[in-house]
């Protein structure tokens, strides 16, 4: 019995506590998303949470509130304080409803005039009071304490998943590109050298049988049949991966893009390491198209091509000087670059203000 | 005529010494790697070589290299470069010391039996052969200035690049030599080269102003 008026008074004093609390946070959560109110905000909660803790006798959370705990407390400690204030105020007050005068009588669920009504009301008050101030109060401490904490705990395991699949993402890009670069060479120096091995050979045999009869027709059609195959294997070569980024890296490769445009290139590539080959790929496509749209397009008389890892991201910048005004939904050079950037969760810019200059700069993730 | 091979595809190297056995030319050595090839050149002082862009140990651009190399240490010897594909930066590099007896072209050409033998000849000769492919990539560079040809002088332009002369060029385009003669004089005007200048130094004329930087 004892420990019953104990978890009673302990729940209501937690209750009257919160009341006080919850109705004293009000007037500070506007200022909760101020930096400078951050510390304070924290330690706050802390205080109010230990208190919950020691309700509930459990260990005080670890982890730092939720976003929206503020806001939570104050309504819900200010809302059930006051319906606890209500409750145990009608306890106080009924017994002395003597003490208040005719005119103005102390009104609990109706007005009181005699013993009967006070003790009755004061009894449904303690009877309210005892049977739900432990569980409200203790409800209410769970909520304090272990909402935020599961939010928080959410947050930190995706925050995990998030960084897991970035990291594996980054990974079968990487392995993609090497695949690229490995199929690149096997094709060209297996694939290739096997039809061009054959291809001489039906060369040889063609001019040592001459140009007549049924043979020397079939002999014709295979010889020719073999050469297509080549120009194909070719075409399929360079758009998969441009062998000469193989050959001559990032670097040599955009020098000869930028030998091959009409336009006067002025190249800049500052301290790009070693980079993936997928992201390599990605940087010389997009180049490639951005440097085609300028001598298409742009009537400039100088373009720039900077490229330039800083910081986890590589930066592919293309400039041009010349009419600007370029409008992604016409022509597929910018959607093409938009598509190859997003595929390496990457972002495009375009700077194009009609009269010039175009700015297109892409930024690219890659892991330092 | 004497040819070294500078190609570490057997594949490869065995079909072109069986072609050029065929046009009864005499293939002394085939190198696998670049410095086997300059000390190839060096031991068989050959007419003519031919290299592969990719060679051992990193399969990138070693045969370019090693072209280039044993051209340092034989001044004009004749190079035939072959490709798994072409880019026009590698034409600029081995046309750079302006000396000519330079080819480059695709693998493919190769199984032309005939065009190959004859490019080889040519390159041999002192000439300057271009697979068409970098001509054509020379030519999309330089549209505005191309634009001012006719479509049958950038004929012309492109069989000249490849290094043909004015009979063959003739012959291809079913034309006379006199009008092929016309034509060149009409494209040299137009792209601001100085008058005609005969034999592999026109095809430099060309490249050098198709590749030029400006």
């Amino acid at each position: 019995m004892r420990e019953r008026w104990t978890a009673v008074w302990r729940g209501l004093r937690y209750l009257l506590v919160n009341l006080v609390c919850g109705l004293a946070t009000l007037p500070l959560l506007p200022f909760a998303a101020l930096p400078a109110a951050a510390p304070g905000l924290r330690r706050w909660a802390a205080w109010n949470r230990r208190r919950a803790a020691a309700l509930l006798g459990v260990p005080a959370p670890a982890t730092g509130p939720g976003r929206w705990w503020g806001v939570e407390f104050a309504l819900t400690g200010a809302v059930i304080g006051f319906a606890a204030f209500l409750a145990a105020g009608r306890v106080v007050a009924a017994p002395v409803w003597w003490l208040y005068p005719a005119d103005r009588p102390l009104v609990l669920l109706a007005p009181v005039d005699g013993w009967g009504p006070a003790l009755g009301f004061g009894a449904v008050a303690l009877v309210l009071l005892v049977a739900g101030a432990p569980p409200v109060a203790r409800g209410h401490a769970r909520r304090t304490l272990a909402g935020p904490a599961d939010l928080d705990r959410l947050t930190d395991r995706l925050t995990e998943r998030v960084a897991e699949l970035g990291e594996s993402r980054a990974a079968v890009l990487d392995a993609h590109g090497a695949e690229l670069r490995r199929i690149e060479r096997d094709l060209h120096d297996g694939t290739q050298a096997r039809l061009v091995a054959l291809a001489i050979r039906l060369g040889v045999a063609r001019e040592a049988l001459g140009d007549r009869g049924p043979v020397a027709d079939l002999l014709r059609e295979a010889h020719e049949g073999a050469e297509d195959a080549m120009v194909e294997l070719r075409e399929v070569i360079r758009t998969m991966y441009p062998p000469i980024l193989a050959d001559r890296g990032l670097g040599g490769a955009l020098a000869a893009l930028g030998a091959r445009c009409d336009v006067p290139v002025e190249l800049r590539l500052d301290g790009t390491g070693e980079l993936p080959a997928a992201l390599e790929a990605a940087a010389y496509f997009i180049v490639a198209e951005a440097l085609t749209n300028v001598a298409k397009h742009s009537r400039a008389s100088q373009a720039t091509v900077r490229v330039e890892r800083a910081g986890g991201v590589l930066l592919v910048e293309v400039a041009d000087d010349g009419v600007g005004g370029v409008d992604e939904t016409r022509g597929t050079g910018v959607v093409g670059i938009r598509r190859r950037a997003a595929a390496l969760d990457g972002a495009l810019r375009v700077s194009s203000p009609h009269g010039g200059p175009t700015r297109l700069v892409v930024e690219l993730p890659c892991a330092s | 005529m004497r040819v070294v091979i500078a190609e570490d595809n057997v594949l490869l190297s065995s079909g072109v010494e069986l072609l050029l056995a065929a046009k009864g030319i005499e293939v002394p050595e085939v190198a696998a790697d670049g410095p086997g090839f300059v000390a190839a050149v060096r031991r068989h002082r050959p007419d003519v070589t031919i290299v592969d862009v990719r060679l051992p140990p990193t399969f990138r651009d070693e045969g370019i290299r090693a072209a280039l190399e044993a051209r340092r240490a034989s001044p004009g010897l004749p190079i035939l470069v072959l490709s798994q594909y072409v880019e026009r930066v590698y034409a600029r590099e081995l046309l750079a010391d302006g000396g000519g007896a330079v080819g480059y072209l695709l693998k493919d050409r190769v199984a032309r039996v005939s065009e190959f033998v004859a490019a080889l000849r040519t390159v041999a000769a002192g000439g300057t052969v271009m697979d068409p492919e970098v001509v054509a990539q020379l030519m999309s560079g330089r549209e505005r200035r191309i634009d001012a040809l006719t479509a049958r002088e950038r004929e012309v332009l492109t069989l000249m690049a490849q290094g043909r002369d004015n009979t063959d060029i003739g012959a291809r385009l079913t034309i006379t030599g006199s009008a092929v003669h016309k034509h060149i004089g009409n494209i040299f005007t137009k792209l601001g080269l100085p008058p005609e200048e005969g034999g592999h130094r026109r095809v430099l004329a060309v490249l050098a102003f198709l590749g030029s930087e400006r």
